[in-house]
């Protein structure tokens, strides 16, 4: 036994000529097989019509059996095959090989136009899906509140406890750090000319109308919009959506609604945390930058600022919170089957999340803008 | 067999332990060179752990497992590819690649044999485990639950490893694919002369292609011929394979049986 173990670790392959016979001895495992093939590659002209000896092999596998047979087509007489050889060489010999098929290639210019016709196709059905199921959910949600009894209130307030109160650390830092970050460019850029001192105001009305309200809806949609396609992903893959279905229970009523209006509630309140966040972090990185006093810096917010740039900010949070809520629910409805098929999903729906979000900022500042805000 | 044939695998002592929760107490276990021995148990009876023990993939609490006289956890990653190969309950075939660069990518990565090579050898893998070659360029999600499993055979199979581990090979087919899965266990056994390491609850596998049968029950292990363990005087070997539907299962192996041999 420990011969044998030996010849395993350190296969080897010995390969002597007598004239036109060859002789293998020791093992012709997948390891040694290139070896015996090289040391045959290198006799070419006495190849035809010899025969090779295998009365020392003491081990042979399937891909060792298979490059003997090989031999064997073109002529090559394979002698004092062992016993215990023979029943594999039969077996691999006999088997017919085919040459694997080749996938047909396709040229890089028409793989990247169907790419673009594959991606426009898609995102046509998206914007399809998404409006169909924005109308969906509107419904599902109208119709709950016209019957507030039928409120699922013990979902709601869990779903607000999971996005509203489990976020609060990580929104309240990275509120204070962008505003750090806003007050340390704007000492830099406004110092030139003197006026350092608006560096409170950028940092107060940027806080205010734009950095808090898209901070809060980015984390959210990567915390929360994620999580919402995670769990219903979940839920659809193990068949429990067709399990509500089949008991007569809408899974738009009992999934999506609660998590929607929880989000719709939370969201600006994560909001305004944030922006009183910002507010103090702009506050005390001023004050320290710019060498003021607590109640001068506090006059001057209160001079840079009113309530419609509060409000400008807040409005925009239920509405962004509608559309996170909105694509993570549909992407885990979307879900099929498999395990990958959540994680693809999930990445999704944060993605289009985000850009979703970035994109409706854009216009309503737009929209501000026109009307004067 | 004789008392004298060396195992090839054996454990000694194994304990597994979850928290509290002792799943196995003091197992021995020898397999045999050559052999088909099957693992049985109840539902949580601690099969799949057994089998990842013996492969190596877990470190039992207390024993150890030697291959070859080799303590399986001091044998390398070249020479256990070349020893052991399992077959995994879903097939565990890598969904980004086809099947032909599933069963060549670890010939790639532990030889140095040309393209050309490689693709001829997966082809034989193929054929030898009952797959047609146009399944070779399909991909993982392409290919039925019997597929996959004869697929992840062939993978397994890639090394040409000396003992195979089969995990639920037949679960979640349906009888005649079962049965075909079977009929290739038996076939890669006497042809290759693979030892093969089952677990599975299927009674018809147990009676079919499993020369000796291990049943788990109450931590340990009882080892032995399947006739002689239908004697045991065990109520959960008794009633496991005398129920409903271990009888179902002895008359088809027996049939089975009868016409494999043309009685």
């Amino acid at each position: 036994m420990s011969s044998a173990l030996a010849e395993r670790r350190s296969p080897a392959i010995d390969i002597r000529a007598d004239g036109q016979n060859l002789a293998l001895s020791g093992a012709l495992d997948i390891r040694t097989l290139p070896d015996v093939e090289r040391a045959l590659a290198q006799r070419p002209n006495q190849r035809k019509s010899q025969s090779i000896d295998l009365a020392n092999l003491s081990a042979l596998d399937t891909p060792g059996a298979l490059f003997l047979c090989g031999l064997r087509k073109q002529g090559v007489e394979l002698t004092g095959v062992r016993g215990e050889h023979k029943a594999l060489l039969e077996l691999i010999c006999s088997l017919e090989l085919k040459t694997l098929p080749k996938l047909p290639r396709v040229p890089r210019w028409r793989e990247v136009i169907i790419a673009i016709g594959r991606g426009g196709e898609e995102a046509l059905k998206d914007t399809i899906d998404i409006v169909t199921f924005i109308g969906r959910t509107a419904s599902a949600t109208l119709q709950e509140l016209i019957r507030p009894r039928s409120l699922k209130l013990a979902s709601i307030s869990r779903q607000v406890a999971e996005t509203g109160i489990n976020a609060l650390p990580i929104i309240g830092l990275m509120a204070v750090m962008i505003s750090v970050v806003i007050a340390y460019q704007g000492v830099a850029q406004l110092r030139p000319y003197g006026a350092e001192d608006l560096t409170i105001n950028l940092v107060a009305v940027s806080v205010l109308r734009e950095m808090g309200v898209l901070i809060t809806a980015i984390m959210v949609a990567g915390r929360s919009g994620s999580a919402f396609t995670a769990e219903i992903g979940v839920m659809k893959a193990r068949d429990e959506i067709d399990a509500l279905k089949v008991m007569g229970m809408d899974p738009m009523p009992m999934l999506v609604v609660p998590r929607l209006i929880g989000l719709v509630i939370t969201l600006p309140l994560l909001t305004f945390f944030a922006d009183v966040m910002g507010l103090l972090g702009g506050s005390i990185t001023t004050q320290w930058l710019l060498h003021v006093s607590p109640m001068q810096s506090l006059d001057r917010v209160h001079e840079a600022v009113d309530t419609s740039d509060l409000l400008v900010g807040l409005i925009k949070a239920p509405v962004f919170a509608f559309f996170i809520a909105i694509i993570g629910c549909m992407h885990g409805l979307r879900v099929r089957g498999s395990a990958e098929s959540v994680g693809r999903e999930t990445t999704r729906a944060v993605v289009k999340a985000i850009f979703l979000v970035i994109v409706l900022d854009a216009l309503f500042s737009i929209l501000f803008e026109e009307v004067g805000l | 067999m004789s008392a004298s044939v060396q195992p090839i695998l054996s454990a000694r002592g194994i304990v597994n332990r979850f928290g509290q929760h002792a799943v196995h107490d003091g197992i021995d276990l020898d397999v045999r060179p050559g052999e088909v021995l099957g693992i049985a148990g109840g539902s949580g009876s601690g099969k799949s752990v057994l089998l990842k023990t013996l492969s190596g993939l877990h470190r039992p609490n207390r024993g150890d497992v030697k291959i070859n006289g080799t303590p399986v956890e001091r044998i390398d990653e070249t020479e256990r590819a070349a020893l052991i190969g399992v077959l995994f309950q879903q097939g565990a075939l890598f969904s980004s690649l086809s099947v032909a660069q599933n069963i060549m990518l670890p010939i790639r990565h532990h030889t140095r044999l040309p393209v050309e090579q490689q693709e001829r050898i997966a082809v034989m893998k193929l054929e030898l485990t009952g797959l047609p070659v146009e399944s070779g360029i399909q991909f993982p999600f392409q290919l039925s639950g019997g597929m996959v499993k004869r697929a992840a055979f062939a993978r397994a199979l890639a090394l040409d490893p000396r003992i195979l581990f089969l995990d639920e090979p037949t679960a979640d087919l349906d009888p005649l694919t079962a049965g075909g899965i079977d009929e290739l266990i038996g076939q890669l056994n006497r042809s290759l002369g693979i030892t093969i390491v089952i677990v599975t609850h299927d009674l018809t596998t147990l009676f079919t292609v499993c020369h000796r049968v291990a049943v788990l029950v109450d931590r340990n292990i009882t080892v032995g011929r399947v006739d002689r363990l239908m004697r045991s005087g065990h109520p959960w070997i008794r009633e496991f394979l005398h129920g409903p539907r271990g009888q179902g299962a002895q008359h088809s192996a027996q049939s089975a049986r009868k016409h494999s041999h043309g009685i």
